[in-house]
């Protein structure tokens, strides 16, 4: 296990330079350069080429890209290591690292919901396949599917929060209260809705074709036969083979939740890493945009080995 | 192509023998074209012929009433704004007197276009590369997949978001670049596989017997017998694109006002929801219609085109 795990981080890294290459080209392409800000009538052009030539920018790209994916790699040892902002001259690695946790809440939260929600509503549409729970489920599921992520908060905003007055519309804290845990979880309540909706819609379809494939299994026949109750057939030995598949949507559904993150944030002024990388788009604030990119990237790789390594941990058939 | 007409008339060939009668007098069978076949099944999709009307419909409608009405959708007037809907102006007016019908149709327009324009850059892309990673396989495939595992692995909206940041906020040409250089790898990856799967087919072994050159191997000859997943995705991928753009105009990073797009029409949702929220509405239905008429197109053309495909679903 370990040595797979080991396995398995080593082969990431040939990905996480190429995230890395991409990201820098692109950033290059951007007209101008960063000096560009200090150019004014009263910054001589002899102190701008000596920035330029301070901050390594005269030498060629390749060479940057080493310096600059060299110093990436320091950020647990170093603020300075991802820049900083060029808006309020922060370090990047301080701001980016304050709002993930903010991200986390979001994301993991509406994760646990959509699996709370959506794998009965899977079952129940698999076992009762064709019945009128099944249509409902299938219908909403699908409707839900077409609801982008930024019309559904809309629609959530105007009535639970405008037309209802139940939950607040925008932030984490109401001012003055940033130690009640009940407001708190009122803040949390439409962001998660919202981006829970939409992952609950896939997840349930997912759900419900994987358990309907393992319910034509001979096994699940054979337990019928031999006379065990439906409910066990169904729980001990059916639900826990359909189960499987799901756990790589676990993985799969990363970025899917980052970019609806990013919206949700965006709707509910929810203090992300979402919200932030809007805001930094609007700014032109390159260094911010970039980390954020590579951290996205990191976050999806890791998701993917973490749905990886708990399939073998849940699957004795996989050996690694 | 012949390999697929061959393969089809083969299974359903006792379905219509049985119907034909007698199954000794081949005759008797009726000739059915692989084409016809796709279209009987295509039809057998209730949901899906709806979608294609509906989707013909948007299309129609996006393309005619933009054009007959020339730029009024930008005409502003205080007199008029925020009237309520009327017979004149179906959907009321905004907060500075623009004709909120005008403007839907041609964020339609706009919308429609940009997820097309996606849409083919994306097929461009995804074709070329799997088709030459699928055909010559060895260390070209591996370039090409490895390349298609990073992409997969970026986060693809804030990369998007990176590109249009760069590249240049508020361009409709930005915006489908954006997301056509992202969108690929599916694409991709289904016409490869299409393509190692047929590399060693009869019909490819004697064209390469006949003496054709790689190139026409893979254009006209395996090219067309691999196609039918890529219209299923391409078709899927309109969705994805229309909501990829909603969501950068929404955001304030694509289409930008005078210009109208599904997406910036919701832009200014924070005011537009406590004091004029009907605004709000028809801009959602309409994505959400683009989105079910795509989706479902994509769905009965996968059922008719690729019936090995097929997933259970209805």
């Amino acid at each position: 296990m370990a040595t797979y795990v080991l396995r398995r981080l080593i082969q990431a890294i040939p990905i996480l330079i190429g995230i890395s290459v991409i990201s820098f080209l692109i950033i290059n392409l951007a007209p101008g350069d960063p000096t560009d800000r200090f150019r004014s009538g009263r910054v001589s052009p002899e102190t701008i080429q000596h920035l330029i030539h301070l901050y390594g920018l005269d030498k060629p790209l390749p060479e940057q890209f080493v310096s600059w994916f060299t110093a990436f790699w320091q950020f647990p040892f170093r603020s300075d290591a991802w820049g900083y902002s060029f808006v309020d001259g922060r370090p990047v690695v301080e701001k980016i690292f304050q709002k993930i946790p903010t991200t986390l809440e979001l994301m993991l939260t509406s994760l646990v919901v959509t699996m709370i929600v959506s794998i009965p509503l899977g079952v129940l549409a698999a076992v009762k396949q064709y019945s009128w729970a099944d249509k409902i489920i299938t219908t909403m599921a699908t409707v839900g599917y077409a609801l982008p992520s930024f019309v559904l908060g809309i629609l959530l905003l105007y009535i639970f929060s405008i037309k209802l007055n139940l939950f607040p519309s925008f932030g984490r804290h109401t001012l003055g209260q940033e130690n009640s845990f009940p407001d708190y979880l009122r803040h949390l309540f439409l962001p998660v809705c919202s981006l829970a909706i939409q992952q609950i819609a896939g997840w349930s379809r997912y759900m419900r074709s994987s358990m309907l494939e393992v319910l034509q299994q001979d096994y699940v026949r054979t337990a019928r036969a031999k006379g065990l109750p439906g409910s066990r057939v169904l729980y001990k030995h059916a639900l826990k083979n359909a189960l499987l598949p799901v756990i790589t949507l676990l993985g799969l559904s990363l970025p899917s939740l980052l970019a609806g993150a990013a919206i949700t944030e965006s709707i509910f002024s929810w203090p992300g890493l979402g919200l932030l990388a809007v805001q930094s788009v609007t700014t032109n604030d390159f260094p911010v945009v970039l980390a954020i990119v590579m951290i996205g990237g990191m976050m999806v790789l890791l998701g993917n080995l973490l749905a990886d390594v708990l399939y073998g941990f849940v699957d004795p058939r996989i050996k690694y | 192509m012949e390999r697929i007409d061959t393969t089809v008339a083969a299974r359903t060939g006792a379905t219509a023998a049985a119907s034909g009668g007698d199954e000794d007098e081949v005759d008797l069978i009726p000739v059915r074209t692989y084409w016809m076949l796709v279209r009987q099944r295509f039809l057998q999709h209730r949901l899906a012929v709806i979608a294609l009307f509906l989707m013909a419909f948007l299309v129609a409608i996006a393309i005619i009433v933009p054009t007959l009405t020339g730029d009024a959708y930008t005409k502003t007037s205080l007199s008029k704004a925020m009237q309520p809907p009327s017979l004149a102006m179906p959907l009321g007016t905004n907060q500075i007197g623009q004709d909120m019908f005008l403007r839907l149709m041609k964020a339609l327009q706009t919308s429609l276009f940009i997820g097309f324009m996606a849409v083919v850059i994306i097929g461009l892309i995804g074709v070329t590369l799997g088709a030459l990673a699928g055909f010559y396989g060895g260390w070209v495939d591996n370039v090409i997949m490895r390349f298609v595992d990073v992409i997969l692995s970026l986060p693809v909206f804030f990369m998007i978001l990176i590109i249009v940041a760069v590249l240049g906020k508020g361009s409709a040409l930005v915006v489908v670049i954006a997301i056509g250089l992202t969108g690929w790898t599916l694409a991709c990856r289904l016409v490869r596989a299409e393509f190692l799967k047929l590399r060693e087919a009869d019909f490819v072994q004697a064209a390469r017997a006949l003496g054709a050159s790689n190139r026409r191997i893979i254009a006209r000859h395996i090219l067309p017998a691999a196609l039918a997943p890529v219209v299923v995705a391409a078709t899927l991928g309109i969705a994805d694109s229309v909501v990829a753009e909603a969501a950068l105009s929404f955001l304030g990073f694509g289409i930008s006002p005078p210009e109208a797009s599904l997406g910036n029409l919701l832009k200014n949702f924070e005011e537009d929801i406590q004091v004029r929220a009907h605004l709000l509405v028809p801009p959602s239905i309409t994505i959400v219609l683009v989105v079910l008429a795509a989706s479902f197109l994509g769905d009965g053309l996968r059922d008719a085109l690729d019936p090995r495909q097929r997933v259970e679903s209805k």
